[in-house]
C-alpha cells in the first residue's frame, strides 16, 4: 500500500498562492461605503437625544434621566442614554459618523473641542444669551465660562467642575508628629515624617487607566506657576519653572515620599491606600473622597493649596461640560433643552448625588453642598485660583484632549514616579512626544 | 511474545490470551503507585492555578461592608440580580453565544472539510485569505463595522453582534475543523461513496458524525469568543437592557467602584455558564479514535 | 527481527494508522475531483467566504484608507500615501514595542503549549477525579480577563499585597511586580501563559484523544521505550493540531489587547508595550488615527509573512 503520510497532505493543502479572492472583492466593497447616513433611532418627531455619562453612581443617572424626561419643548421631548466611560471616545466617534450620534451629550473634558475641531459641534452661543436674559449667567462662579470660548463661539456650556484638591488623613499626620504642609518644602518635611511611620507622603498612582499621576504633574507645574503652554496658547515645556516642579517632583520620589510602586497603581489601588486603616497620608485626587472610600468620619480632610517656591498658589480643575452637536433634529430644541437643564442642576446637588463642585454661586450656598466643609473649603480656597490644562492660558482646545490621554505625558509622569532620571531630559522627550501629536 | 504479534497485520496485534491479562497485571501494581502519584501532582498544580479565581470566588463570598451577615454569604450572588439587571444581561449573552456557536460550527465545519479535503489553487488561496483577514487586530476594525452596520441598522442589538462574532471565529474555527478532519482517514468517505453517497452526503453521515471531539472544541471556541468579548460589544451595544454580560459588569464595575463583593458576585455569575457547559460536555471530549471501526477489516 | 517490527510499527503510528488501517488521504487518489465535488466544495465553503469578505475585508480596505491619510476616525483627512508609515518605522517606541511584542509571542505561545502538553498528558492517564481536575483546568482561558486581571492586581501591585507579602515574609525583599519595568514584563507574559494554557490543552487532548492507544501498546512490546512511544508516536501524532495551534496562539498573542492593557497599561514607561498597545494608544489616546492603524498594518504584515514562512518549513519537513 502506498500511502502518503497524513502531515504531509495536511500542509500541502495549505499552500499558499494568489489573492484572487480577496482582489476580487474589492470593487464589490467600496460600493457599500460607510457613513452612508440612515437617521439612527430616536430621531423621530423631534426628539433631542442627550448622553450622559454615569457621573457618580446609579443614583445619579437615574435623577439626571428623570430631568431630561421632564422636558417639554414647543413639541419637543428629550430622551436619556447612559454612555460608558470605557472605550468612550470609539462609542461617540462612531455615533457621529454613522449620523447615530445624540444632538447634547455631556463627556471627556475636552470632547467638545476634539469634535469642534472635526466640524460636528454646534456652537452654544444662543444658549449663553438665553442664559443671560433669565438670569443664570450671572450665576457662574468666576472664571468657569472663559475656557470654552473662542473666536467662533462658545464650545460648549460648563456644568461641573471636577477639582483636584489635596487631602490629607489627619490621624497619621497626629501619629508622625507632623504639621500639614502649606508650601513645597514643609511637604518634602512632613513626607519624610510620614514615612517614618509606614505612611505614604505623596499618595499618586499611573497605572493602567489611572491618570491621577499624569494631573498631579501638570497640577505642580501650575502651581509653580508655570504649565504645558504659554498665555498663546504655545506649547512651553521647557520652561524654568516646570523644570523646578518636576525636580520637586523627583526629590520627593528619591526620598521615598512617593510610593515606589505607585508608577503602577490604578484607581483601586489608591482607593485602597486612602481607605480607613490605609497608608496615604496626603496627597492630590478627586473631590468627595470620604465618600468615595467610605470613610466619612471626618479623618479625611482637605488641606489647602500648597505655596510653591515662588510663592504662587494654583489649583487644578477640569471644567466638564454640556455639548451640543450639529445632528439634531432641530437646532432650537437643543438650544432649549440645554437651557432647561442648566436651569435643573440645582437639584442634583440638592439630592446630594454630586461629589464636583457646581458652577453656579447658588448651588454652592446650598444648605446640602454647605453641609460637608470639605465642599467649602473647596470653593473657597481652591476654585478661585483654579486653572485649567490649558494654563498658563486660558482656552481649552483639542490639543488638551491629546494632552490628558496621550502617551507623551503619561510617558513622562511614569518616568518621573520611577525616578531613573533628570528633570530636563525628561521634559525635553516630554516636549517631543507632544510635537509630535499636536496640531498646530 | 514476538511470535503472538507478527499475526495479522488487519486485525492489529490482537495479542493472545496470555498477553494483555499479564499486561494488565503488572500495570496494576506500578500503576496503583503512579496514579496517586498523578494525583496529588495535578492537585498541586491545580491549586495553584486557580488562585487568582479563588481570589474572584471568596470577594464575592465575602459580605460586603454594611451588610449583617457574617462568614461566608451567597446574598452577594443573589443581591446582583435585584442590584442591577444581571438577570437580563445573562439572558443576552446566552442568545448571543447559543447563537454564535450554532452558526459558527455550521459555517465553519463545511469550510474546513474542504480545507482538508479538497486539493486546488482556490482552496489555497482561501487558506491564505482566512489568514489575513484574520490578522488585522478587531479594535482597527470595530469603527468602520459599526459604521456600515449602523447603515443597516444593526447596532445595539443583538443579531448584529453575533454577526461579527460568528466571523471572528472564522479561522480559528475553520482550521480546528481542518485538522480535526485531517485525522479522520478517508477511507470511511470511499466507503460511502462506494455505496453511492454524494461527497456532500458522505460529509454529513460519515465524517461530521465521528467528529465529535473537534466540533465540540469548535463549539467551545466560538462559546468563549463570544461570551467573553467585551471590546466589540461595548462599542456597538448601548443600551443598558440590551448588553452583555462582559459590558453589564464592566459599567458595574465603573459605577461601583468599592463594591467589590458586587463586583465579584456578578462574575461569579458571568464564569459558571461556561464551566457548567465544560463540566457537561467533558466527556464527550474522551471518546476514543477511528481505530475501531478499522480494526474490523 | 523485533526492531524492524518495531519501527515499522512505530512508522506506521507516526502516518496516523491504527494497525492495519488506511491512513487519511485526499480526494485526488482516486480522482474524484468530477464537477460534482467541485460544486460541492464552493457552496460548502460559500458561508465562510461571504462572512469574511463582510465582516474582516470591508474594515481591510477600510484600514487601508486610514492608514495612507491623516484624518480621524469621523473624516478621512488628506491623503498622504506612505507619510504615516515612514513615521511609524522610524519611531524608536515602534522598534521597542515590537521587541517586547516578539518576547511577548514567544514566551506566551511555547510557555502555554509546553503547559498545555504536560496537562494533556497527564490528563489522559487514569486519575481520580480526573474530569473534574479537566473542567477546573480550563478555568483561566474562561473567566473574563476583565476579571483575571483584577484578580492579578490584586495579587500583586502593591507592596502590601498577597504574593510580594509573601515574598517578604519569605526573607526575598519586597518585589514590585507590576512597577518595575522587568518585572512587569515577566509579569505580564506569566499572566499570558496561565490565560492561554487552557486553550493549547484542549486542542492537544482533542488531537490525542484520536490516537488509538493500541498502538502504544503494540509498541511497548515491540521494546519502544516510554520516551521513544512519545517523541516518535505521541509527537508526531498531534504535530497537525500542535503546528496549527502555534500560529493560531501567534495570532492571539500578536493581537492580545485587553490582557496586557488591562493589567498593566502597556507601563511602566512602555515597558510592556506591545505593538497592539502602541496602536490603539496611538488611534484612541494621541487621536492619531493614520499612524495607529499604519502600526496595525505592520503587523497584519508581519504576521502574514511569518506564517507563510513557517508553513514552507513545516510543508518541507513533513515530506520525508
Amino acid at each position: 500500500m502506498n500511502v502518503q503520510p497524513a502531515a504531509n497532505k495536511a500542509f500541502s493543502r495549505r499552500g499558499f498562492l494568489g489573492l484572487t479572492a480577496a482582489a476580487a472583492s474589492v470593487p464589490l466593497l467600496a460600493a457599500c461605503g460607510g457613513g452612508s447616513a440612515s437617521q439612527g433611532g430616536g430621531g423621530a418627531g423631534g426628539t433631542v437625544k442627550f448622553w450622559d455619562m454615569p457621573w457618580g453612581t446609579p443614583a445619579y443617572n437615574d435623577a439626571a434621566k428623570k430631568i431630561t424626561e421632564g422636558f417639554s419643548g414647543s413639541s419637543s421631548k428629550a430622551s436619556y442614554q447612559i454612555i460608558q466611560w470605557n472605550n468612550f471616545y470609539q462609542t461617540f466617534s462612531s455615533a457621529i459618523a454613522s449620523k447615530t450620534g445624540p444632538a447634547v451629550s455631556t463627556g471627556g473634558g475636552f470632547q467638545a473641542f476634539q469634535f469642534e475641531q472635526q466640524g460636528q459641534i454646534a456652537y452654544a452661543d444662543k444658549v449663553i444669551d438665553a442664559l443671560k436674559k433669565n438670569g443664570q449667567f450671572d450665576d457662574f462662579l468666576p472664571g468657569v465660562l472663559d475656557p470654552f470660548k473662542t473666536d467662533k463661539g462658545y464650545v460648549a456650556v460648563p456644568w461641573q467642575l471636577d477639582m483636584r484638591p489635596l487631602w490629607y488623613r489627619k490621624s497619621l499626620f497626629d501619629k508622625a508628629g507632623a504639621e500639614v504642609p502649606t508650601d513645597w518644602p514643609s511637604l518634602l518635611e512632613a513626607g519624610k515624617k510620614l514615612k517614618g511611620i509606614g505612611a505614604v507622603g505623596f499618595a499618586t498612582g499611573s497605572g493602567a487607566g489611572n491618570f491621577i499621576g499624569n494631573h498631579l504633574m501638570i497640577m505642580m507645574m501650575i502651581n509653580n506657576g508655570g504649565g504645558v503652554w504659554t498665555k498663546d496658547g504655545q506649547l512651553d515645556v521647557m520652561n524654568d519653572r516646570n523644570v523646578e516642579a518636576t525636580e520637586f517632583m523627583l526629590e520627593l520620589v528619591s526620598n521615598g515620599v512617593v510610593d515606589p510602586a505607585a508608577v503602577s497603581y490604578t484607581t483601586d489601588n489608591l482607593d485602597a491606600q486612602w481607605k480607613k486603616g490605609g497608608k496615604a497620608a496626603f496627597g492630590m485626587y478627586v473631590t468627595g473622597l470620604p465618600q468615595r472610600v467610605g470613610d466619612t468620619s471626618g479623618d479625611l480632610l482637605v488641606a489647602s493649596p500648597l505655596a510653591g517656591p515662588h510663592g504662587d498658589k494654583a489649583a487644578l480643575a477640569f471644567p466638564n461640560n454640556i455639548m451640543m452637536y450639529k445632528n439634531t433634529p432641530s437646532q432650537e430644541a437643543s438650544e432649549a433643552f440645554l437651557v432647561y437643564y442648566m436651569g435643573q442642576l440645582k437639584s442634583l446637588w440638592q439630592q446630594k448625588l454630586m461629589n464636583a463642585l457646581p458652577v453656579f454661586k447658588s448651588i454652592t450656598e446650598l444648605p446640602e453642598f454647605t453641609s460637608d466643609p470639605n465642599n467649602v473649603k473647596i470653593v473657597k480656597e481652591y476654585q478661585p485660583i483654579a486653572k485649567t490644562f490649558a494654563a498658563q492660558g486660558a482656552a481649552l482646545n483639542a490639543n488638551m484632549a491629546v494632552l490628558d490621554g496621550g502617551q507623551a505625558l503619561n510617558q513622562f509622569t511614569q518616568t518621573i514616579l520611577t525616578g531613573k532620571t533628570d528633570a530636563k531630559s525628561a521634559l525635553t522627550a516630554f516636549q517631543t512626544g507632544l510635537q509630535s501629536v499636536i496640531k498646530k | 511474545m514476538s511470535a503472538v504479534l507478527h499475526a495479522h497485520p488487519e486485525t492489529g496485534p490482537s495479542l493472545g490470551v496470555a498477553g494483555p491479562q499479564k499486561a494488565r497485571r503488572v500495570l496494576s501494581e506500578a500503576g496503583m503507585r503512579g496514579r496517586w502519584w498523578r494525583f496529588t501532582l495535578i492537585l498541586a498544580i491545580t491549586a495553584i492555578v486557580l488562585v487568582p479565581i479563588m481570589v474572584v470566588v471568596v470577594l464575592s463570598l465575602t459580605p460586603a461592608p454594611g451588610s449583617t451577615a457574617t462568614g461566608l454569604t451567597f446574598e452577594n450572588i443573589t443581591g446582583v440580580f435585584s442590584k442591577t439587571l444581571a438577570g437580563t444581561w445573562l439572558q443576552n449573552s446566552l442568545i448571543t453565544t447559543l447563537s454564535t456557536v450554532v452558526v459558527s460550527v455550521a459555517v465553519a465545519a463545511p469550510a474546513g472539510y474542504v480545507l482538508s479535503r479538497g486539493r486546488s489553487k482556490a482552496v489555497s488561496g482561501y487558506s491564505l485569505l482566512l489568514f489575513v483577514m484574520q490578522s488585522l487586530p478587531i479594535i482597527t476594525s470595530v469603527v468602520p463595522l459599526f459604521i456600515l452596520f449602523a447603515g443597516m441598522g444593526l447596532v445595539d442589538n443583538l443579531l448584529g453582534l453575533t454577526i461579527i462574532y460568528v466571523s471572528s471565529t472564522m479561522t480559528v474555527a475553520t482550521w480546528m475543523m481542518a485538522a480535526y478532519f485531517d485525522s479522520i482517514p478517508i477511507s470511511l468517505e470511499e466507503a460511502s461513496w462506494i455505496d453511492g453517497c454524494s461527497v456532500f452526503g458522505s460529509f454529513m453521515k460519515v465524517v461530521l458524525r465521528n467528529s465529535l471531539p473537534g466540533v465540540l472544541s469548535t463549539a467551545i471556541f466560538a462559546f468563549l469568543l463570544a461570551w467573553n468579548d467585551y471590546l466589540v460589544a461595548i462599542v456597538f451595544l448601548r443600551s443598558n437592557e440590551i448588553f452583555t454580560l462582559p459590558v453589564g459588569v464592566q459599567s458595574f464595575f465603573q459605577q461601583n467602584l468599592t463594591d467589590w463583593s458586587g463586583v465579584m458576585a456578578l462574575a461569579v455569575v458571568m464564569m459558571l455558564p461556561p464551566i457548567i457547559v465544560f463540566a457537561t460536555l467533558n466527556k464527550y471530549f474522551s471518546v476514543g479514535g477511528i481505530g475501531g471501526s478499522l480494526a474490523g477489516r | 527481527m523485533s526492531s524492524t517490527t518495531a519501527q515499522s510499527g512505530l512508522a506506521r503510528a507516526r502516518r496516523g494508522l491504527a494497525p492495519g488501517g488506511s491512513g487519511g488521504g485526499t480526494l485526488n487518489r482516486k480522482s474524484k475531483l468530477s464537477g460534482q465535488t467541485r460544486r460541492t466544495f464552493f457552496w460548502l465553503l460559500l458561508p465562510s467566504i461571504v462572512l469574511l469578505i463582510l465582516i474582516n475585508g470591508y474594515p481591510l480596505i477600510y484600514a487601508g484608507v486610514q492608514a495612507t491619510h491623516d484624518g480621524s476616525l469621523i473624516d478621512t483627512g488628506n491623503f498622504v500615501g506612505f507619510d504615516n508609515f515612514a513615521t511609524v518605522l522610524t519611531a524608536p517606541a515602534f522598534w521597542k514595542a515590537a521587541q517586547f511584542t516578539l518576547w511577548f509571542t514567544i514566551v506566551g505561545v511555547f510557555g502555554s503549549w509546553l503547559v498545555g502538553l504536560g496537562l494533556a498528558l497527564l490528563l489522559r492517564t487514569k486519575i481520580p477525579a480526573g474530569g473534574t481536575f479537566k473542567v477546573l483546568l480550563l478555568l483561566p482561558w474562561v473567566v473574563p480577563i476583565v476579571v483575571s486581571s483584577t484578580a492579578w492586581n490584586w495579587l500583586v501591585a502593591t507592596p502590601d499585597s498577597l504574593i510580594p507579602s509573601i515574598f517578604r515574609n519569605l526573607g526575598l525583599g519586597t518585589p514590585l511586580f507590576l512597577a518595575d519595568p522587568h518585572l512587569a514584563a515577566v509579569m505580564v507574559m506569566i499572566f499570558k501563559v496561565w490565560v492561554s494554557f487552557p486553550f493549547m490543552m484542549m486542542m492537544i487532548s482533542a488531537a490525542l484523544a484520536s490516537v488509538d492507544t493500541t498502538v502504544y501498546e503494540a509498541a511497548s512490546m515491540d521494546g519502544a521505550s516510554k520516551w521513544q512511544q512519545f517523541t516518535q508516536i505521541t509527537l508526531p501524532m498531534i504535530a497537525r493540531s500542535t503546528y496549527i495551534s502555534w500560529i493560531l496562539m501567534t495570532i492571539f498573542c500578536v493581537n492580545d489587547f485587553p490582557t496586557i492593557y488591562l493589567l498593566t497599561g502597556g507601563g511602566p514607561v512602555d515597558a510592556t508595550t506591545s505593538l497592539v498597545v502602541l496602536a490603539y494608544r496611538s488611534v484612541f489616546q494621541d487621536f492619531q488615527t493614520g499612524t495607529g492603524v499604519a502600526i496595525a498594518f505592520l503587523m497584519t504584515l508581519t504576521l502574514v509573512i511569518v506564517s507563510v514562512f513557517l508553513y514552507r518549513q513545516i510543508r518541507k519537513s513533513s515530506v520525508e
